[in-house]
């Protein structure tokens, strides 16, 4: 068994992923998440290294200061402003989250083959992408904290720039700057309604946001 | 590139008098005035649009699809800061007291929210689309938000988590998109152009997949039943401009991505799969509306899942491959259902609630404010002479011609209940006793705008014959520059 570099770190991704599962935690959720990404900026460096493109290397650069610094940062900053250390409401038990994590990556790697480029040679890393997908979505669903749902949504658009990576020859560079920036501008935004959604209503459970109904 | 410079002129000249606050007691007229200076700038797009030539500048063309859409978009948001100039100030002297900053900022998202929506319109690169269409997401949530109540944040926040994950669906899809040409040998483009130039060489399995998740992101962003889910709180909790706005403009905006993601999709030879997703997902969308209309407390609600109906109807279009009527349908609804949010922001000012069980007696209120409703009432539910009539009656045509005999026939189950659902809603606003008002001066002017919408449906009503339909059809084939 090979497995190359890209291989690993993608599978160091979706394992994470299903570590951010039985987290409760927000602080190592966030650095779970963190970790995440620098291992998709890494992927984008060793692509970068081996194919000498350089746009690789100046987006995993982006990747890296923005999706996996600045926005942890910013998020664990909006948790201590908030006082809110743990997503106390899980709707799922986290041991048994982390079991469903389990069964999705198993689910990506069934789906592998249905999305991957057989030409580019990363078969895992289409299913890799479809675990990451599924889990961000559950960890959306199954969290009631505001930040929790951003950090599946973060994990999800991993998902998607991982296979951006791994499956083409290379997306447009504005296109994959402009994803980054649009997450990063998503992030600050939801941040602020987080506080604002804490300073109004004096929590921030978003399962308990009912008043529009009629 | 001229073209493209000359339409964002103004919306962005908004956008900077919203950097000063010192502005803020002329800035609404001001606007108003602008925005409605936009109108004759945005229509001599069109005979360049008509004679097929294209001004194209890197992704970025103004085509037949894209030159109808900006004239609808424009004459919507002339309409919406026309109302605001009456409203803001009006709202602001109420219920709503709020610091000068705080209303230019209206004006700067504004400003910038048209011009994300120009943006995506111009977009024949489907990376450029999905950039815009994005934007327009981060920029219309602080307008959601701008009445600062508990409501306006959870419309806002489901707004927000709901769209963004819509929208990132739909960069899955377009980069599946580009995935599929991994057979085209200078590997690949998002430029429509240069994707539908060798059909032979695309991975079918990829352009289906990257198809169904571009019609999940811009589909919950359009509002396709099941996804309308963030639709109803959000144009119900905006300021009424806004609500107009997305209404009758940012929705058109996502059925014209789908609408272009559908003809690359044909272009390369996946046609069925359009038809197949598109018309049951209309048909659906057409009918849950209209049973959701049936039971409404809220006038504003009642009005977006009206739009969710409409929606269904410009999906079925789509799915059928009719340009025209889709191009059709879109102008009427957007006219109608313009006039209607204005109209609803001023009642809800005027009588400080839109609770539609205490609305009552409008008409005796103000006979030019319950006659606007009426006529715009009439023409959302597709009653003659208005242009919604003459658009839903030639995409029943196109439906049973097409063959889609079933999706047809759940079509006008669902118009008919609309119909009579919104008739029942309206005669209780219109007629009955005459109400005690929070505000005793009921202006007329407030009606004007709406008025001149409904006059510009009607005299559509009665222009659309086989010539001005072929035209339109025309115009919409010229969607993909060659």
């Amino acid at each position: 068994m090979n497995f190359s570099t890209i291989d690993l770190l993608s599978a160091g991704a979706a394992l994470l992923a299903v570590m951010m599962c039985g987290f409760s935690g927000l602080y190592s959720q966030l650095r779970s998440l963190a970790v995440q990404t620098a291992f998709l900026a890494g992927i984008a460096i060793s692509i970068g290294m081996s194919s000498g493109a350089t746009h690789y290397l100046v987006l995993a650069g982006v990747v890296l200061l923005i999706k996996s610094i600045g926005i942890p940062m910013f998020l664990a900053w909006s948790a201590k402003r908030l006082e809110i250390p743990r997503d106390a409401g899980v709707m799922l038990p986290p041991a048994l989250s982390a079991l469903f994590g389990v069964g999705l990556l198993v689910a990506g790697y069934f789906l592998s083959s249905q999305f991957a480029v057989p030409k580019m040679g990363n078969i895992g890393e289409a299913g890799m992408t479809m675990t990451l997908i599924f889990i961000g979505m559950m960890l959306m669903i199954t969290r009631r904290l505001a930040i929790s749902q951003v950090i599946g949504f973060l994990v999800l658009e991993n998902g998607i720039f991982l296979y951006g990576l791994t499956q083409t020859h290379g997306m447009p560079m504005l296109v994959e700057m402009a994803a980054v920036f649009e997450v990063l501008m998503g992030v600050m935004i939801a941040g602020l309604v987080t506080y604002r959604i804490s300073r109004t209503f004096e929590h921030v459970d978003v399962t308990h946001l009912r008043g529009l109904r009629h | 590139m001229n073209q493209l410079l000359l339409i964002s002129a103004i919306p962005l000249l908004i956008t900077l008098l919203g950097f000063f606050p010192r502005m803020a007691r002329k800035l609404p007229k001001l606007a108003a005035v602008l925005m409605a200076l936009q109108i004759p700038v945005v229509l001599t797009l069109i005979p360049a649009a008509l004679n097929g030539s294209v001004p194209m500048w890197r992704g970025f063309a103004i085509d037949g699809t894209a030159a109808a859409f900006l004239v609808i978009t424009t004459l919507v948001a002339a309409a919406a800061m026309a109302q605001a100039a009456f409203l803001m100030p009006a709202e602001r002297a109420a219920e709503h007291p709020s610091s000068d900053g705080h209303l230019c900022m209206f004006y700067s998202m504004t400003g910038l929210f048209l011009l994300a929506m120009y943006t995506v319109l111009v977009s024949v690169n489907l990376g450029y689309m999905w950039i815009a269409m994005e934007a327009t997401t981060l920029l219309s949530a602080p307008l959601i938000y701008y009445h600062r109540g508990p409501r306006s944040l959870e419309a806002t926040w489901k707004y927000l988590i709901l769209c963004s994950v819509g929208i990132a669906f739909a960069l899955f899809g377009t980069v599946l998109i580009f995935a599929a040409q991994h057979g085209v040998h200078d590997g690949g483009s998002l430029l429509i152009s240069k994707i539908i130039e060798h059909p032979g060489d695309i991975d079918p399995r990829l352009m289906r997949m990257g198809f169904i998740f571009c019609l999940l992101g811009y589909g919950t962003k359009a509002g396709i039943f099941p996804l309308h889910n963030w639709l109803p709180d959000a144009h119900s909790e905006a300021p009424s401009p806004t609500s107009a706005m997305l209404s009758g403009s940012l929705l058109n905006c996502a059925l014209v991505a789908i609408w272009r993601i559908s003809q690359v999709v044909t272009a390369t030879g996946q046609g069925h799969l359009v038809q197949q997703l598109l018309v049951p997902a209309g048909a659906i969308t057409v009918l849950a509306a209209s049973i959701m209309l049936i039971r409404q407390h809220d006038l504003k609600r009642m009005w977006a899942y009206s739009s969710v109906e409409h929606i269904g109807l410009l999906t079925l279009a789509i799915g059928i491959n009719s340009g025209g009527v889709f191009m059709l349908h879109a102008f009427n609804h957007s006219l109608a259902k313009t006039a209607l949010f204005l109209l609803s922001g001023a009642i809800l000012h005027q009588y400080g609630t839109k609770s539609l069980s205490k609305l009552a007696g409008l008409l005796k209120a103000s006979p030019a404010w319950g006659a606007a409703l009426c006529i715009a009432g009439f023409a959302i539910a597709g009653s003659p002479p208005f242009g919604t009539f003459i658009s839903e009656w030639l995409l029943l045509r196109d439906t049973f011609t097409k063959g889609e005999v079933f999706a047809g026939v759940v079509v006008i189950i669902g118009l008919a209940i609309t119909f009579i659902a919104i008739m029942g809603h309206i005669n209780k606003i219109v007629f009955g006793v005459k109400p005690t008002l929070a505000h005793k001066d009921i202006n007329p002017a407030w009606a004007y705008a709406p008025l001149g919408l409904m006059a510009i449906s009607l005299v559509a009503g009665f222009a659309v014959s086989p010539p001005v339909m072929n035209a339109l059809t025309m115009l919409i084939s010229g969607g993909l520059p060659q």
